[in-house]
């Protein structure tokens, strides 16, 4: 397909579809959230009904099946209204890709029609206490009893953990093997021996929740492993890369939000009678605030593009990912100096972005990471 | 038996407008378009209830106007429309409301029409015109001010409520009816997700409005813009400084009686 920046009236349609879900649903909401730290059930119920919940599950399966691009689209409106419910509304996709991407038919059948035809929540469970980053090194144990697992560990930081049904959990049938002992389960949130712990107190995000799940001697039977032991690796990482893009057009949707309360501010207040935008020093950081923003967007859809068109992108969706996610936190900064004492203010809506931004650079593989993954991607082209 | 709801793409109520060369009408360029805001998005989810109610088989939506209509009626798609009708304009067309009527006439009198379905009147001219014209145009009754509709089908009257300076008024008319509907309490829906995708693949015809009209007897009337002018920028607000509520309440309460003498 040839490149083209114009999008058809189909997406412009999805975006619609988003930002008026984002105005009229989220944003009323995004303050209170934030204050209390609420999670907003009756948001996520409307946004799952109107389809904006599993985008990435196949249609055959009841989802819509988007393309990358298209899920892009939706949740940068998404994020323009509150970034801590994006993660939330996202956190689907992210909990049943590996079952998407690694389940056997009659497993899909058995576990994603069901989030397509009722209201649910899913999580993905791949950190532990004792690391994120290195998830090669994960500790949560599965054993082989019969015709079943019998996982013992813990998961933490777990995106809507309190409210799932579902767990897709990362174990090790053999600690030994490292990587290679890997192992995916779907876990049922009833399953005995799976336990919440507390709601974590976050500094952003804040409608969104996130506990720690323990498992002990929760029996899993068989039918419920996706793929064959030691492939789970594998397809977490596979997982990662493709709604790593997705974290990107997150972080530009927190951002053009920043943007956008900065410059009309900045055409309202005035300061040595005129309005601090004509001061060239506010002037050119709404410039620099304005190139980061268009290349974090252009970096994220070129990503999606390249996975919508099947190409490796494990590169692209780095870049995407950190560099948009770095992006915005220096963007929500500007937007608070531009906001002066008020944007120090909880009653003016831009520090909220700066805390909820920071999570852009945390989660879904730390920024640190994804620089050693672009480093070794581009070396690789010259050994 | 079957609908037609009459629809027109408007700018979104936050666009900020600007004069067209033409200096007739507004520039259409960088301006979103909606379905005609509220009010034809009140006509289709009436129509679009009456049908899950089992009153119709078939909801046609039909607008005339420039291509870029076609996504308001891809939106009425999404949200349940069964067809599409586009009678296109071309961007230098300026049809005024009661031309429109007579060019609509012809494209509805191609569909079956039981019930034609509009909105009180644009959110953009606020004409209120279309409903009435359409009615005369096409030689078939029509009511305006309508609150409610009751359809009971199988071409049976149509129970018409309308609301009237002296309270309301029920009516019983038999199909064809052309009702021009007020916005009341429907709370239209909003298209979902798999919808929107569905509704790419719904028939949606074109047609040119030239070859519309060319049906139609005798000559409309036209009415032709001659100037178009955006309000003047308004002046004279005077924003009080206050410390809290209270003062600001007084402070107000000085300026009414005081300087704008109205208390
Ligand atoms: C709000 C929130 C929600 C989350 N949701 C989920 C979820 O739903 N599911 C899930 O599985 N996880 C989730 N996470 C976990 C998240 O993915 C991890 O926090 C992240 O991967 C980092 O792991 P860590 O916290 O253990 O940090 P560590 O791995 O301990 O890293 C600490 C620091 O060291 C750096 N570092 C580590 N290794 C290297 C290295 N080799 N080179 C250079 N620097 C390095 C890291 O970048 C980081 O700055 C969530 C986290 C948060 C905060």
């Amino acid at each position: 397909m040839p490149i083209s920046f114009d999008l058809t009236p189909e997406q412009r349609e999805l975006q619609g579809l988003a930002s008026k879900f984002a105005r009229e649903e989220m944003a009323p909401r995004a303050a209170e959230c934030d204050r209390t730290g609420r999670f907003p059930e009756e948001v996520y119920r409307k946004a799952w009904e109107l389809g904006l919940m599993n985008l990435n599950v196949p249609v055959e399966y009841g989802g819509s099946g988007l393309p990358l691009l298209d899920q892009c689209l939706i949740t940068e409106e998404l994020a323009s209204a509150c970034g801590g419910m994006t993660t939330s509304i996202l956190a689907n996709c992210l909990a049943l890709q590996p079952i998407n991407l690694g389940g056997s038919p009659e497993q899909r059948e058995r576990f994603l029609k069901p989030f397509c035809a009722d209201y649910r929540l899913a999580s993905f469970a791949l950190t532990e206490p004792g690391g994120g980053s290195d998830a090669g090194a994960l500790k949560t144990r599965a054993v082989r009893e019969g015709d079943s697992y019998v996982l013992t560990g813990q998961k933490c930081f777990i995106t809507n953990a309190p409210q799932a049904s579902l767990y897709t959990v990362f174990a090790t049938v053999d600690p030994e093997k490292k990587h290679a002992g890997i192992t995916a389960f779907v876990v049922p949130r009833d399953t005995p021996g799976v336990s919440l712990g507390r709601e974590e107190d976050k500094l952003g995000q804040r409608a969104s929740s996130t506990a720690t799940v323990t498992f002990e001697r929760a029996k899993v039977p068989r039918e419920n492993r996706l793929g064959e032991e030691g492939e789970g690796f594998k397809l977490a990482m596979a997982t990662l890369d493709s709604t790593r893009t997705p974290i990107g057009a997150l972080a530009v949707g927190i951002a053009r939000a920043a943007l956008d309360h900065a410059s009309r501010y900045a055409l309202q207040r005035t300061s040595f009678g005129v309005p601090i935008a004509q001061h060239q020093a506010i002037a050119t950081k709404i410039g620099s605030m304005v190139q980061e923003l268009e290349a974090s967007r252009l970096l994220t859809w070129l990503s999606a593009w390249m996975v919508d068109q099947g190409k490796r992108a494990t590169l692209e969706s780095s870049v995407a990912k950190c560099f948009a996610s770095d992006a915005a936190m220096r963007i929500c900064d500007e937007a608070i100096q531009i906001f002066g004492g008020y944007g120090y203010m909880r009653d003016y809506p831009v520090e909220k972005l700066l805390r909820d931004a920071k999570l852009c650079q945390i989660y879904e593989g730390a920024n640190e990471i994804q620089r050693l993954v672009i480093s070794r991607e581009y070396l690789r082209r010259f050994s | 038996m079957e609908a037609v709801v009459c629809i027109k793409p408007v700018p979104e109520a936050d666009s900020r407008l600007r004069v067209a060369a033409s200096g007739v009408t507004y520039d259409p360029e960088g301006v979103r378009y909606t379905l005609n805001s509220t009010y034809d998005e009140a006509a289709l989810e009436e129509a679009l209830r009456l049908k899950e109610a089992g009153a119709f088989e078939k909801v046609r939506v039909v607008s005339v106007g420039p291509p870029r209509a076609e996504e308001g009626l891809r939106y009425a798609l999404a949200m349940g429309g069964d067809e599409g009708l586009l009678v296109e304009t071309r961007p230098d067309d300026l049809l005024d409301p009661g031309f429109t009527a007579a060019v609509l006439a012809e494209a509805v009198r191609s569909l079956p029409h039981d019930l034609v379905l509009v909105g009180r009147r644009a959110g953009d001219d606020e004409a209120g015109v279309v409903g009435s014209a359409l009615g005369e145009h096409l030689g078939i009754p029509s009511f305006a001010f309508v609150t409610g509709l009751t359809v009971s089908g199988g071409g049976s009257p149509l129970k018409v409520r309308r609301f009237t300076e002296a309270g309301e008024e029920l009516l019983s008319v038999p199909p064809p009816v052309v009702i021009s509907l007020l916005k009341g309490a429907q709370d239209p829906r909003t298209p979902t997700l798999p919808n929107i995708l569905k509704a790419r693949r719904k028939p949606l015809l074109r047609e040119p409005w030239t070859e519309v009209l060319s049906r139609h007897p005798g000559a409309p009337v036209r009415a032709p813009a001659m100037r178009f002018e955006l309000p003047p920028p308004r002046t004279g607000a005077h924003l009080v400084d206050y410390q809290s509520p209270a003062e600001a309440a007084e402070k107000l309460v000085k300026l009414l009686r005081e300087e704008a003498k109205v208390l």
